[in-house]
């Protein structure tokens, strides 16, 4: 019922969604005056003057910060010239190198064998021994540029400053993913930095239809955010949306992809999200190749990809690497466990309570037997166990490793085991609970919906026994099938039913068997040739049958 | 305001449904006193009747199971009894004394005393078939004498006197297949046809080697509604044979050399066809095929040479028969159709049935019985010749 609200909110908000997005953007205004005045600055777009002195004051003005560096110098022994940058973000030891180094050496010249005239574009092209350099004449560029670790190179009498790409600052390694370890399939994770990011997708796809296109979003942090897709794969549209999706995105920070994707998403109001996300560029990979599109942002190793459906969230990328028949063992595994993980402490509530008559006899009497001299209801006791459980793993999440572990015995043991000798907590309770716990873990995808769907079903299993959880999944069962991802059904391929779509979805059909791409997703249905399928070579000449050739052994 | 309107709406929608979905409530477990069996008697005054409800003391069971099932300081059970004009009257006035509601849903047994069964069951049927919490698939039983006692001999593997009970109809019905184990939708189903004549297995008390058992033992057989008298084990085979219902069972017969040797039966199928014959009597075929295994030998004589196997296939053929004809007989003899050999007659000849359903018992009485039986030996278990040859 609960999902039903938000849904109705959900459409009035679409509804008002344009008011709504002219009064944020006046609020923003608002609050951030500064803002304001730099966005104005930004548009004027002041250039540089061909003094180097007037520059640098201005430089020195804007970005008034002790991490804020000028070095001065001179070089072919008359010209005053300085490199600007943000100590911490270039990498000092190739800037002395390569620009420092080859610029100040020809001072020892003879003047016979200086170059008759420098130039900025001179030195860009004879002088600086850096590959990413790029000629920049606007204040504001040259100010971003510096802040996202670029040095700049001014000289006098040059109204342009080079922007010498030699970035440099310490980073975190390619780790590992935690969310999502896999047996069998590459371990290398994304990190916080965009530009590896892009480049361990680039190393899956060897590809120039592979596309990055990047845009800096948050009038503050600047957060460069890169759209990822293949050309000729991901629907047009599909980038045409997310394009402005992003565009309208007004806001001064954006410090994580999460913030990205509560901007982007199509249901704001749902508990469900129609935005996965992975943190494996392999994942990643295998998305765009469906013809999906992914979005990185810079700082966070969680990679966005869209549309999502719902069925992506119990698919794993070992459901790939591994042989097809245990791969479809688990993922119906997947599908129990997620129904297990929402519907367990409902339906022993409502059977417990409402629908004996459906238990059989020897498993009534001894749920009678335990719950015998329980003090609370069948509803308040399931109740208490899963926020018990829910704080159980918060606390388990926040606190240092070495902690969480005491945490888990104490709640698990201490607390568990006396709740039930005490005779608070029925042990049938207990038993259901923990299969509950342990089952949510297994769809990761969906643990905050499964959390808030289970606790709703609880509570309408309390009042209304099996007429609540049945109304209750209807409803969720409604919303689902009204929700869409960036044009694409949520449900699918189960609805719209979709027959190719059904070989990657309960099961998993061998590779070689699933020819088409999700249907709708990408420009191009067909993924392989119909001839994939593996054989032993065949023999032109028939043999007795039962015989064994000795070619094969 | 709009959404508020709609959410209303939907709101007043899910509560409509609710009407629909009839008669239930929030019952917790430790508010249920779980009926496991029931009994009815004849109560003292003329014209009331005596009701027992053997219920679960849950307590007591879970003691049992903490301390490793040593039998509990205290009974498993607890049976209430009451005594009123009607069955739902009486079982209602139980809630005077139990402090939880009588919980039908997981019954296992009726019992009719005799001196109900003889003054026919229907009036007390009604409300077993009417009420949302009973089932129909609760077995029903004749008690040889009152059904309060035999709900009170404790036994000694289970701890609640109905389930053994229980127990003790299906496993007989399985194993031996000497009276029919019938639930409640079947008797009521007997009771609807005019001409068929009802059963039930009979509970008795007997002395055991540790006090008091029950038991069952023999079939009842009712006219109408009313008890009429019993089948002993044989006839209750007999009629099992022609019902096509026998499980297993064992089949005693004598070699040629006059040793016993009893043969288990592992499939049995039986069927009967009627006819009206041309001088206007009835004729029933029965066809019984059975197929079993050796599964005892008195003797030293080797059974398994194809001679020997085919004299007791004969030697099972003849059993059978004879059982078959001494149910027939005893049917006869009570002036009951328990086989339901009118029904059949009534299905293939509906139109002649009309001038016959008056006079059946007179047609039952004289009706020809053709009985073919196919008996088959299969194996001979683990050994084919005996452990000590001659």
């Amino acid at each position: 019922m609960f999902r039903y609200i938000l849904k109705k909110l959900r459409f009035y908000e679409l509804l008002k969604q344009d008011e709504k997005q002219q009064t944020e953007a006046e609020q923003t205004s608002k609050t951030s005056k500064t803002s304001q005045t730099a966005q104005t600055a930004q548009t004027a777009q002041p250039p540089l003057s061909k003094s180097l002195e007037e520059n640098l004051k201005a430089l020195q003005d804007v970005a008034e910060s002790n991490d804020f560096v000028i070095r001065r110098f001179v070089f072919g022994k008359r010209i005053h010239a300085a490199i600007v940058y943000i100590d911490g973000l270039i990498d000092k030891e190739l800037v002395n190198e390569n620009v420092l180094k080859p610029l100040m050496r020809i001072n020892l010249l003879d003047n016979s064998e200086l170059p008759p005239s420098i130039d900025i574009d001179y030195v860009k092209d004879a002088m600086l021994f850096v590959g990413d350099i790029e000629a920049q004449s606007a204040f504001d560029e040259v100010i971003g540029k510096i802040l996202s670790g670029d040095t700049a190179f001014l000289m006098d009498g040059s109204d342009k400053a080079m922007l010498i790409s030699l970035k440099g600052w310490k980073m975190r390694g390619i780790d590992e993913p935690q969310t999502e370890s896999v047996v069998r399939g590459p371990r290398e994770g994304f990190t916080e930095t965009l530009r590896i990011n892009t480049s361990m997708i680039r190393r899956k796809i060897k590809n120039t239809d592979l596309k990055f296109e990047t845009v800096k979003i948050g009038q503050r942090t600047k957060t460069d955010v890169c759209i990822v897709y293949i050309k000729g794969l991901a629907k047009s549209e599909l980038i045409e949306e997310i394009r402005q999706r992003l565009g309208r995105i007004k806001t001064d920070a954006i410090l994580e992809s999460g913030y990205i994707e509560q901007y982007i998403e199509d249901a704001p109001f749902s508990i469900f999200s129609t935005v996965a996300n992975s943190e494996k560029p392999d994942k990643v990979a295998a998305k765009l190749l469906e013809g999906r599109a992914a979005i990185l942002v810079d700082g966070s190793p969680f990679v966005l990809t869209v549309p999502m459906v719902f069925l992506e969230s119990f698919q794993s990328a070992e459901d790939y690497y591994s042989r097809p028949f245990f791969s479809s063992e688990i993922r119906i595994l997947r599908f129990v466990a997620f129904f297990i993980s929402i519907l367990a402490p409902a339906l022993y509530v409502a059977m417990s309570a409402f629908h004996q008559e459906l238990i059989p006899t020897p498993l009534l009497l001894s749920m009678a037997s335990a719950h015998e001299g329980i003090p609370f209801p069948a509803v308040a006791e399931a109740a208490i166990m899963l926020y018990f459980l829910e704080i159980l793993r918060e606390a388990g999440v926040r606190l240092p490793r070495p902690i969480g572990q005491a945490v888990s015995i104490v709640g698990a043991l201490v607390i568990g085991q006396a709740a039930v000798s005490a005779g608070l907590i029925g042990a049938p309770m207990v038993i259901v609970i923990a299969i509950t716990a342990v089952s949510s873990f297994t769809v990761p995808a969906q643990t905050d919906s499964e959390s808030i769907i289970r606790i709703a079903l609880l509570i309408l299993a309390g009042f209304l026994g099996g007429f609540g959880i049945a109304i209750g999944l209807l409803v969720v069962l409604i919303h689902l099938a009204s929700l869409r991802s960036f044009g694409t059904p949520y449900l699918m391929p189960l609805a719209p039913f979709s027959r190719s779509g059904m070989k990657d979805a309960f099961t998993r059909a061998p590779l070689w068997d699933m020819i088409r791409r999700p249907r709708g997703m990408a420009q191009d249905d067909i993924r392989q040739d119909r001839s994939s399928k593996p054989s032993p070579p065949k023999d032109d000449e028939e043999k007795p049958k039962g015989t064994v050739s000795e070619g094969s052994l | 305001m709009r959404i508020c309107g709609r959410l209303l709406k939907v709101v007043v929608c899910i509560l409509l449904i609710l009407g629909f979905c009839g008669c239930w409530d929030s019952r917790e477990l430790n508010k249920l006193a779980i009926v496991m069996g029931m009994g009815i008697d004849r109560g003292d005054d003329p014209g009331t009747l005596q009701f027992t409800a053997q219920v679960i003391n849950v307590g007591e069971i879970r003691t049992a199971g903490e301390n490793g099932g040593g039998g509990g300081q205290g009974k498993g059970y607890v049976n209430f009894e009451d005594t009123g004009n009607t069955v739902f009257s009486t079982i209602r006035d139980i809630t005077n004394q139990s402090s939880r509601k009588l919980y039908f849903a997981h019954n296992q047994i009726l019992i009719f005393g005799r001196s109900v069964a003889e003054e026919g069951v229907t009036k007390y049927l009604d409300f077993f078939l009417r009420d949302p919490e009973t089932r129909l698939n609760v077995y029903i039983l004749v008690a040889q004498d009152s059904a309060r006692d035999v709900l009170n001999v404790e036994s000694n593997i289970e701890n609640i006197p109905a389930q053994n009970i229980k127990s003790m109809v299906e496993e007989e019905s399985a194993f031996t297949s000497q009276t029919i184990a019938v639930r409640l939708y079947e008797f009521k189903d007997s009771l609807l046809v005019k001409t068929k004549a009802a059963v039930a297995p009979i509970v008795e008390i007997s002395q055991g080697s540790d006090g008091n058992i029950s038991k069952i033992n023999g079939t009842a057989v009712f006219k109408g509604d009313k008890l009429v008298g019993t089948l002993n084990k044989t006839e209750g085979r007999g009629l099992l044979w022609v019902l096509g219902k026998v499980k297993s069972g064992i089949i005693e017969a004598r070699t040629p050399q006059g040793s016993l040797v009893s043969m288990e039966t592992v499939r049995a199928d039986g069927k009967f066809s009627s006819e009206i014959t041309d001088d206007g009597k009835v004729k029933v075929t029965i066809s019984i095929r059975e197929e079993g295994n050796l599964g005892e030998q008195e003797g030293p004589e080797n059974l398994s040479d194809l001679s020997e196997v085919a004299y007791l296939e004969q030697q099972k053929n003849n059993v059978i028969k004879s059982e078959v004809m001494a149910a027939i007989r005893k049917a006869q003899e009570l002036d009951a159709d328990v086989f339901g050999f009118g029904e059949s007659i009534h299905h293939k000849y509906p139109k002649e049935w009309a001038a016959m359903e008056d006079n059946w018992d007179e047609l039952f009485q004289q009706i020809e019985v053709e009985v073919k039986v196919d008996a088959k030996l299969r194996l001979t278990g683990r050994i084919s010749v005996p452990a000590v040859p001659e």
